[in-house]
């Protein structure tokens, strides 16, 4: 009996959560697109120079078999 | 009976949770939510006061490339429908604008410049990409929201202010 309680207070509890925090049925950012200046900021981009990047990506493909997956395109604006 | 009593609260929580939602944001077809900014040239200038006046509100940065790209873009339309009773709301969305100022130093816009350092209004426009582009037709109501800037969106945008205008 208390068991079972538990077993229902617990689901409702889980209920709750999940009506609350899927409520919009879409994942928003933590971060509003608005909010990105800190994030868009090139001191943020790991190296600031495209062409070398580039280079090591390409060097670092052959050479870990694993080619794609380097990221997104776009300025952190989440407009792509 | 506590079940029940703790499920109606639950539920009306929820029902809170989705109204609330519905208030804020743009939809289509329904007001834009109003607001008054006082822009680059000193100007107070609200919403409301617009009726009559197609808005195109366009949420940008400096630091988005796409809106950078977009300027000269809304500069035309603002040239080409300003005697028409068409007028560009540029609204930047830095916390810090400096970068923003900077930038328009560079170039010559004489559309209305806003500063929304506080993010208030695009929290109520809920700008869900950078740059956003609504348009308010003369009744004050949201007829187009455009998420992003890509080549030929000028276009879309002059498209849509002529269907307006012809209204």
């Amino acid at each position: 009996m208390l068991v079972n309680k538990y077993i229902v207070k617990g689901t409702l509890l889980l209920a709750l959560i999940n009506l609350t925090g899927c409520a919009s049925l879409s994942i928003e950012p933590w971060v509003k697109p608005y909010e990105r200046q800190n994030l868009a900021d090139p001191i943020m981009s790991a190296s600031r120079h495209p062409i070398a990047n580039m280079h090591v990506a390409h060097v670092l493909d052959g050479r870990e078999a694993a080619r794609g997956a380097e990221g997104t395109e776009g300025g952190g604006c989440g407009c792509n | 009976m506590l079940l029940i009593k703790f499920w109606r609260r639950s539920l009306s929580a929820v029902f809170v949770f989705f109204i609330s939602m519905n208030v804020h944001g743009v939809t289509i077809g329904q007001p834009a939510p109003d607001f008054t900014l006082k822009n680059m040239q000193g100007n107070n200038l609200n919403l409301t006061e617009q009726r009559g006046n197609i808005i195109l509100i366009n949420f940008w940065a400096s630091w988005c490339g796409p809106c950078r790209k977009e300027m000269p873009v809304l500069q035309e339309l603002e040239d080409k429908y300003k005697d028409l009773g068409v007028q560009v709301w540029g609204i930047n969305v830095e916390q810090e604008n400096q970068a923003g100022r900077d930038f328009l130093a560079n170039l010559e816009l004489s559309f209305s410049i806003f500063f929304d350092e506080t993010n208030k209004l695009s929290e109520t426009y809920k700008v869900e990409a950078m740059p956003t582009t609504v348009i308010v037709d003369r009744d004050g109501i949201v007829r187009y929201v455009y998420r992003g800037f890509k080549d030929g969106y000028g276009k879309k945008y002059a498209k849509a202010i002529k269907k307006l205008i012809r209204e």
